[in-house]
């Protein structure tokens, strides 16, 4: 009878006698103390909110305060919470101007060095805005990116427009509610019709103090014929080495938290490609909410690598309105220690003609664990849809643990592809004995296997420097897996023995 | 694609029913009386009220599921739960009350005993009141019988086995079919002993608002094989039946067994079924599942994968035509090492038919060296028709190997345009085209089934036209 009985989650025990031990969580409590109306007014006070904004916010408390923690029936035997101890940290103050949701002072002096390479960069330290600076030729394009503080004070009739049409957050999440309730920094980014930016945007968000809460939203808005890439880098503000190191005394280290979401309007004739690198560190919980409303013959890419925080959860929604839009998505995960990545992604085919390609993989090394929902609605508008999901998982230590949910439903029977697939292996051992005949060490040659498997990801990032960085941190966190000095000893020849 | 658009659901050919006077039946609507006074009827051991009664319990406290089908048009008052057509089970055909036997015949039950079965349980209502098996089975200790019979005349081994595969609190549905179950086949193939022909067995609800309760209990001890075979087929009624039946198959180690069914309930049944396998150390057990027929189905068979070197094999079918919804799929637990799963799944939604798979594949710690793989085809006729594919993979075990495919798409017409260009009709070459698709079932069929289950599909598919 039932499908999704007996698929409870595994339990990660604690200690009965720890003299530190917690009340018992459930795997879908959020723990999260700050979230009511006072909160709400207060921030809204605080960032000298229009009626309307606050009237917007009320709204997204009312959707956090009603809906589940998973609304979708399908995966609510896929969640976990239980490593999210949230109850401590308290949001960042917003403020009009300056400190808080802004640094409209420093978006109009042009704050910070623009890294090599790119068109634009903005950075956020904790809740300060510590960078934020266009090259020339992006300034005369007519390229905006400045903080949403900046963006209420400049012209507040777009900023509704923006907020209230086309890139809003999902209405049946709750932590998308959430973040629409109680957001105090943001960004916004556009590219006017027909500029097309050869250099990417990055936006580096720097997070990781204790018990510290930061909730943002990104909007981008891309005009028609426009072209631009964006490399979104997401770090611990303390030096990391990739989340990794001991975390059986994690559960009782103050975590930090990040909610944020980018949500993407593209025009007719456009293409944006976004890079997402996660690297927060042990500490961090993070929810993330990506969306995009593709146009006419546009085309979003997503290329994303999860590696840090001690649990994410992310949504990322595709909605394939214009004729022949198309969605390339590909994210990677790295997983270490406890970590649990917890990814979902829906794309909706409503267009003729329309394309979606999405592809995950993950590694999992340790007692990491990835869940990756994904599905695929194609509406009965939708004649001429080319679908593909895939999701892979390579597992690389006994404790580790998959989930692929790759789901579909389907309305419309003129279609030119639909499809999707899922595998789950260890290392392919004639790849590895190849290797090892060329004279590669086995760990070195696992190595190998496994970063090349996620190779394809990586080689989508549009910046050179971040793929280059992203290639380091995929090393480091190999290098760094609990498992790694057991594998490297396992795998000695017996020749040693013999 | 006229064809496929135009095709209607024919007057359903098996849609007569006889009007047999029941000699016992309970009132309608279901209470503690109701399941107490079932186990009196039937002169039930104390432990077997207790379980009933405990299940009924279960059933009041659980939830009706929210996934899946439509459940809210069951109206769960208006239900028979228990109706007792004739006296006792029956061992010689001669002996079958007249009108229930012209049903049989109608459905040529004793022509298929005398060609090839080995043996016939027959449910008609919530008895059985046909049943006989081949001499030589009995001789060579195959059981092969009504469930009720079975707890009478086997009390030890069925008390061992009963309920052990799925227990009352496996869900609403298996709540229910353990407080009023009724019926269902009792099958036991002693040690080493290879049953060489499939037990078979023809499921009937005849009445209106009689839900039918059956329960199948097969163990099938070490080494020793067999293939059980069900096909329902049901009269037309304009009010629901609802049809909750629970199938536990025990493999022990190294025992080989084959369940096939093949489900037509005429469209107004709800059939929510719970089927389930424990297959021990290098045992096999493979469902081979096609729903045709009922308003709602929702069923899952699954196999549990308990002892090392085990193996599982699912192929299901699904057709759904208007008003139908086929929730169905499989699962397959991996419980221990070296074991071996493979799901094959195909279905064809049409005339505003709903197909849903939804699977699981489990592999736990501790289960190392797992090959599984998944398959789901699924084919959309025509506009306002709808396939949904969810399945969940779960893998805690390093080195298993998985691979899961899906695929979804309509009739290709270059196939249908080159069989019309041999001189086929648009509907024969349509029609050869889905027989095509189902081919990985029905080539696992034995013969008779096979053309039976190819007509069944021709007049889904052609319905009038044909």
């Amino acid at each position: 009878m039932t499908a999704a009985e007996g698929a409870e989650v595994a339990v990660a025990s604690q200690p009965a006698a720890r003299p530190t031990a917690q009340v018992r969580q459930a795997p879908t409590d959020l723990t999260l103390s700050f979230v009511d109306e006072a909160t709400v007014r207060k921030v809204a006070a605080a960032a000298a909110d229009p009626d309307w904004l606050l009237a917007d916010r009320l709204a997204g408390l009312r959707g956090f305060e009603a809906l589940p923690i998973e609304s979708n029936r399908l995966y609510t035997p896929y969640v976990d919470l239980r490593n999210a101890h949230l109850s401590a940290v308290r949001p960042y103050p917003a403020g009009p101007t300056g400190g808080a949701r802004g640094g409209a002072a420093a978006a109009a002096a042009g704050v910070g060095r623009l890294p090599e390479g790119a068109a634009a960069y903005a950075e956020f330290a904790e809740d300060r805005l510590t960078a934020l600076v266009l090259s020339p030729e992006a300034r005369e394009a007519g390229v905006v990116l400045e903080t949403l503080a900046s963006l209420a004070a400049r012209d507040p009739g777009l900023l509704r427009s923006l907020l209230e049409g086309g890139c809003t957050l999902p209405e049946n999440d709750k932590l998308g509610q959430m973040t629409r309730a109680l957001w105090t920094h943001g960004l916004h980014l556009h590219v006017p019709d027909g500029v097309r930016l050869e250099r990417p945007i990055v936006l580096r968000w720097a997070m990781g103090a204790p018990n510290g809460a930061l909730l943002s939203r990104t909007i981008i808005s891309i005009g028609d014929d426009a072209e631009a890439s964006v490399v979104e880098e997401q770090v611990g503000s303390v030096s990391t080495a990739g989340a990794s190191g001991p975390t059986n005394s994690a559960a009782i280290e103050p975590q930090s938290f990040f909610a944020g979401t980018t949500e993407v309007k593209l025009g007719a004739g456009s293409t944006l490609s976004f890079a997402g690198l996660q690297d927060f560190a042990a500490n961090q919980v993070a929810f993330q909410h990506r969306s995009a409303v593709v146009g006419r013959g546009s085309t979003v890419r997503w290329a994303l690598a999860q590696l840090g925080c001690r649990v994410i959860r992310s949504r990322i929604d595709n909605t394939l309105e214009g004729d022949g839009s198309s969605v390339e998505q590909a994210e990677i995960v790295f997983g270490s220690t406890d970590q649990l990545f917890d990814l979902t992604s829906y794309t909706r085919h409503i267009g003729r003609d329309t394309t979606g390609n999405l592809l995950s993989k993950g590694a999992l090394s340790d007692r990491s664990r990835v869940y990756m929902k994904g599905l695929a609605t194609i509406d009965l508008s939708a004649h001429g849809t080319d679908s593909y999901l895939g999701e892979f998982a390579m597992l690389l230590s006994k404790q580790a643990r998959s989930v692929a949910i790759p789901s579909l439903e389907i309305d419309q029977p003129d279609c030119r592809r639909v499809a999707h697939a899922s595998s789950v292996g260890p290392v392919d051992e004639t790849q590895l004995f190849y290797l090892e005949s060329r004279g590669l060490d086995p760990d070195e040659a696992r190595k190998f296997i496994v970063l090349g498997y996620l190779e394809p990801v990586v080689a989508r990032v549009p910046l050179a420097a971040a793929q280059d960085r992203l290639r380091d941190l995929l090393e480091a966190k190999w290098a760094a897996r609990t498992g790694a000095a057991a594998h490297a000893a396992a795998g000695q020849p017996a020749a040693a023995v013999a | 694609m006229a064809t496929s658009r135009e095709i209607v659901s024919s007057e359903y050919k098996f849609g007569f029913h006889d009007d047999v006077d029941y000699l016992e039946q309970t009132a309608a609507g279901l209470t503690r009386g109701t399941v107490e006074a079932i186990s009196r009827f039937k002169g039930e051991p104390q432990w077997m009220l207790d379980f009933r009664l405990h299940a009924y319990e279960h059933y009041l406290s659980r939830p009706m599921p929210r996934w899946g089908g439509d459940l809210g048009q069951i109206d769960f008052d208006k239900i028979v739960y228990y109706r007792k057509p004739s006296e006792g089970e029956e061992k010689s055909w001669d002996d079958v009350p007249d009108k229930i036997k012209k049903t049989f015949e109608r459905l040529g039950i004793p022509e298929a005993e005398r060609k090839f079965l080995a043996g016939v349980g027959a449910q008609y209502d919530s008895e059985v009141v046909y049943h006989s098996v081949r001499e030589e089975l009995s001789k060579i200790g195959v059981v092969f019988m009504g469930t009720d019979q079975g707890l009478k005349e086997y009390p030890d081994l069925f008390r061992k086995y009963f309920a052990t595969v799925v227990p009352p609190e496996d869900n609403k549905f298996a709540a229910l079919n353990s407080a009023v179950w009724s019926g269902g086949s009792f099958v036991y193939v002693p040690k080493g002993v290879e049953v060489p022909l499939p037990l078979q067995a023809y499921f009937r609800i005849n009445a209106e608002n009689t839900g039918q309760f059956e329960r199948t209990l097969i163990i099938v001890d070490e080494g020793a094989k067999v293939h059980y075979i069900e096909g329902c087929t049901a009269p037309i009624y304009t009010t629901d039946a609802l049809h909750a039946a629970v199938v536990e198959v025990i493999a022990l180690p190294g025992s080989k067994v084959r369940y096939t069914t093949i489900q037509n309930w005429s469209n107004d049944v709800y059939n929510l079924v719970t089927k389930r396998a424990h297959a021990h150390a290098h045992a096999t057990v493979e469902w081979i599942d096609a729903n045709t027929g009922s308003r709602l189905t929702m069923k899952y068979p699954s196999i549990y994968l308990r002892g090392e070197g085990a193996t599982a094999e699912v192929i299901s079918v699904a057709v759904a035509g208007r008003g139908q919804h086929q929730d169905t799929g499989a699962k397959a637990i991996h419980l221990a090492p070296n074991t071996r799963s493979r799901i094959i799944s195909k279905s064809i939604s049409k005339d505003g038919g709903r197909t849903t798979y939804r699977g699981q594949l489990k592999v736990v710690p501790g289960a190392t060296g797992v090959v599984a793989s998944v398959r789901c085809d699924a084919l959309l006729l025509d506009e306002g028709s709808r396939s949904d594919t969810y399945p969940y993979i779960d893998i805690q075990e390093d080195d298993t190997t998985m691979t899961h495919e899906a695929t979804v798409g309509k009739i290709s017409q270059d196939q249908v345009f080159y069989l019309m260009s041999r001189g086929l009709t648009e509907n024969e070459a349509t029609n050869l085209v889905v027989q095509g698709f189902l081919e990985v079932f029905t080539k696992e069929l034995p013969m008779e089934y096979a053309i039976e289950f190819n007509r069944l599909v021709k007049l889904e598919m052609e319905g009038s036209l044909g």
